[in-house]
């Protein structure tokens, strides 16, 4: 059974290349534009992680983390969060939030990765 | 008015006046005496003289008893005004005959009579006797008596004369005075007319007017020379005022340019502080815009690298290796400029934690080791034996060193590079040193000047030749001042260089050499995240927040958390759950936690699972005596937290067989949790 990543991500170059990157490794990815319509693919793919870019439109990254956490259906969903700002206050914010890890943008693949799989546990991709 | 109060005109009028009139009248007086006296003197003699000749005259008379004839002779007295009376006396003392003025009807005579030829004073009369003889026989006694009215008359005449006589000499005497007076008092009256002027008028150009070359004078003279020098001593005061006030006058408007200028100095420091605050808030923004396409760059080429890879076509690798190297080449770039611009901004934050500089040394090298083995380099690692616990910001400690050790690697070829650390005392507290050493192209003495200063690599050619964005030193230069410490540089062209950093062991806010640095304390995110699930941990505190912190850090590195409010219910769990490690605070209402640890140690089930306690009570040696793993005093250290809680599973997870895999599994987890911070070494955060 592959493994489903949902990424929510504004840019579409890094959207893109990140889906483009995860699914040469194996992952479903599933891609969302804007914060509310990460939430919305949330509930409908069920992915076994989500990458969550924090400056979002529509609802921001912080606000998707919440709603997920809170949700009972959804809160066993890992997140890792990918901060923009190299700024230490964004990264609190996201563990206040409810991410289960953190990730600095531009994305080292190689790191992220690690951080994938830890956050994975035991799943690998098929 | 009391004479002494009188002016002196006044007095010298008075003195003048009174000598004068009472020698003139003393004079007088004495002279009018004088002549009285001898008139009357005159007149007894006169009278005397008469009384001779009456008698001689009528001395027939007398003898023959004529008393007719004898009155006759009296009668020639009539000529003689001032006789009043004459008597003729018998031998027996009887009247023979007498004569009185007519116009005196009663006389008085004597009623003795003196028998010698005598005179006297008798009243307002004089008296004379004169014997009456003939032919030597003695035939009466003539007695002549007169009222001296002519010596009266001549004494009131004599007086009258001299009154006037002293009037005339008191009004000539007066004028005299009044005009000599003018010769002692006119200088001493315009003396004080001067003086007025001098202290009313304070004008001390006037001069008192000299008369004469006498005592006066010479007063005059004294005080016109006071009056020189007082005029004298008053112009240089004055001079001296007039400089003071043009002086003054002068420092005021110095004052006032002064404060302009300073004035100007303040809006041109805040137009600057502006300038550089919104200089960083551009460089923060511009950073954050390049990074974003840069992240597609970098993405997009690694992603081709791989497809490239796969598809097997090598030959072009290479070219998007390039533009992958150009865009990590401008991402440190953009996060140097970041950092600095952050530096600057008073924006860069500490965050503090406890970690061991030998392990974190040690993980660095072993990252740095491909980068070093580059130029074929071989890289010694020296480590002081007493470097134990340091406590500053880990991140920045690594980035500083990463740094040094990366261009220690770039500029040396087939050399030697190494790093020694070791602890040492400056300025009176504990630091740990850090010097890289290399064998490098080295540093010439010009060079060091601008070696930590922004954007001065030392020779264009080095960065064409060697790359690097210039900034890393800069970078690092200033870390090292942020965290309390300093870094120097020792270095000969071709003879290889030694940097040395040297940071306190222990990071205080004051120790900072920014004073808007932010110390951190807590780094939520740096928490370990536990492999092994349902591993448990029970934590016994009576507070409430203590339980909820706990749980929730606890909960986040993957733990199960049992919490128990008291001793008793934590023994109880203890005993139900056996839990993997129990943290155990110290003062607790009913059993505390010394006695809890003591049923616990006393326990042979419960003796082997790891304890910690977790306490305001700061008594490790209390702790270690009655068993306790660990110690660690409140505010929790979530980071130390963390590490004592790895630590304190490991030998007691290795004391059953299949948990040593769990174990080794655990620590190669750690390895990979600090080489994923490590791989960020110029990456602020």
């Amino acid at each position: 059974m592959s493994i489903t990543i949902l990424l929510v991500e504004d840019n579409e170059m890094n959207r893109d290349m990140l889906s483009r990157r995860l699914e040469r490794k194996g992952y479903r990815v599933v891609a969302a534009h804007d914060g509310g319509h990460g939430h919305a693919l949330a509930h409908s793919e069920n992915p076994d992680l989500i990458l969550m870019d924090m400056s979002l439109p529509v609802m921001n990254g912080w606000e998707v983390t919440r709603l997920l956490k809170a949700d009972p259906a959804t809160r066993h969903i890992p997140i890792i969060a990918l901060t923009a700002h190299a700024l230490a206050t964004d990264k609190v914010k996201a563990i206040e939030a409810g991410c289960d890890d953190y990730d600095t943008k531009p994305v080292d693949f190689g790191r992220l990765q690690e951080k994938i799989n830890s956050a994975l546990g035991e799943k690998k991709p098929s | 008015m009391k004479l002494t109060n009188l002016s002196i005109k006044a007095k010298l009028m008075i003195i003048t006046m009174l000598t004068s009139s009472v020698a003139l009248v003393l004079l007088s007086v004495s002279y009018l005496g004088y002549d009285l006296i001898s008139f009357r003197h005159l007149l007894g003699e006169d009278l005397a003289t008469q009384a001779e000749i009456i008698g001689y005259n009528s001395a027939a008379a007398m003898a023959f008893k004529d008393a007719t004839s004898a009155t006759a002779a009296l009668s020639a007295l009539k000529a003689k005004e001032d006789i009043v009376a004459a008597v003729l006396y018998s031998p027996s003392g009887k009247i023979f005959a007498q004569y009185t003025r007519p116009n005196v009807s009663h006389p008085d005579l004597p009623t003795d009579i003196l028998q010698d030829n005598a005179s006297r004073f008798r009243g307002k009369y004089l008296e004379v006797f004169r014997k009456v003889s003939l032919n030597g026989d003695p035939v009466g006694t003539l007695l002549l008596q007169s009222d001296m009215s002519q010596w009266s008359l001549r004494a009131r005449s004599y007086a009258t004369f001299l009154l006037l006589f002293m009037l005339g000499s008191v009004f000539l005497a007066l004028l005299l005075a009044s005009r000599l007076q003018n010769l002692i008092s006119r200088p001493i009256l315009r003396l004080e007319d001067t003086m007025r002027v001098v202290s009313t008028k304070k004008n001390y150009e006037v001069r008192a007017l000299k008369f004469y070359d006498d005592e006066i004078g010479r007063l005059i003279d004294g005080f016109n020379t006071m009056l020189a020098e007082i005029q004298q001593g008053d112009s240089a005061l004055q001079n001296a005022n007039d400089q003071l006030q043009s002086r003054t006058h002068e420092l005021e408007g110095e004052i006032t340019h002064r404060k302009k200028a300073q004035e100007e100095l303040l809006s041109a420091k805040r137009a600057a502080e502006d300038a550089s605050r919104a200089k960083s808030a551009f460089l923060a923004n511009m950073s954050h815009e390049l990074r974003t396409p840069l992240n597609a760059i970098i993405g997009y080429s690694e992603m081709i690298q791989e497809e490239i890879q796969e598809s097997g076509r090598i030959q072009n690798v290479q070219d998007v290796q390039k533009i992958e190297s150009a865009g990590k080449h401008l991402l440190a770039l953009i996060n140097d400029v970041l950092d600095l611009s952050k530096i600057e901004a008073g924006k860069m934050a500490l965050h503090v934690e406890s970690f061991e500089p030998a392990a974190m040394v040690q993980e660095l090298v072993a990252t740095l080791q491909p980068a070093i083995a580059k130029n074929s380099n071989r890289i010694e690692l020296q480590l002081s034996d007493d470097l134990g616990m340091m406590r500053s910001d880990i991140t920045k400690t690594r980035q500083i060193l990463a740094n040094l050790l990366s261009n220690a690697a770039k500029f040396t070829d087939h050399g030697r590079i190494s790093l020694n650390v070791d602890r040492t005392e400056a300025d009176g507290q504990q630091c740990i040193r850090f010097r890289v050493r290399d064998t490098g192209i080295g540093i010439s003495a010009e060079q060091q000047q601008n070696l930590f200063k922004e954007f001065a690599q030392a020779d264009v050619s080095i960065a064409r030749k060697y790359g690097g964005t210039g900034l890393g030193l800069a970078i690092s230069h200033r870390f090292s001042q942020l965290m309390g410490g300093h870094m120097s540089v020792e270095s000969e062209p071709g003879e290889g260089s030694l940097f040395t950093v040297v940071l306190p062991a222990q990071i205080s806010a004051e120790d900072s050499a920014a004073p808007a640095a932010k110390v951190e304390k807590d780094q939520p995110f740096a928490a370990p995240k536990a492999k092994d699930p349902a591993e448990t941990i029970l934590v016994i505190d009576d507070d409430p927040v203590v339980r909820d912190l706990m749980s929730r850090f606890l909960g986040k590195m993957g733990f199960d958390v049992v919490a128990a409010t008291s001793g008793e219910q934590g023994l109880a769990l203890a005993r139900r759950i056996r839990p993997a490690v129990i943290t155990l605070d110290v003062v607790m209402p009913g059993i505390d936690g010394w006695g809890v640890l003591k049923s616990l140690k006393a326990d042979p089930q419960l003796s082997g699972i790891p304890v910690i306690m977790v306490t305001i009570v700061d008594n490790e040696i209390a702790s270690a005596n009655l068993g306790a793993s660990a110690h660690l005093v409140k505010p929790i250290d979530r980071d130390r937290l963390a590490d004592l809680i790895e630590r304190c599973r490991g030998p007691y997870a290795s004391s059953n067989e299949e948990a040593v895999t769990a174990g080794v599994q655990r620590s190669q987890d750690k390895i990979k949790r600090t080489k994923r911070r490590d791989s960020q070494p110029f990456r602020s955060n």
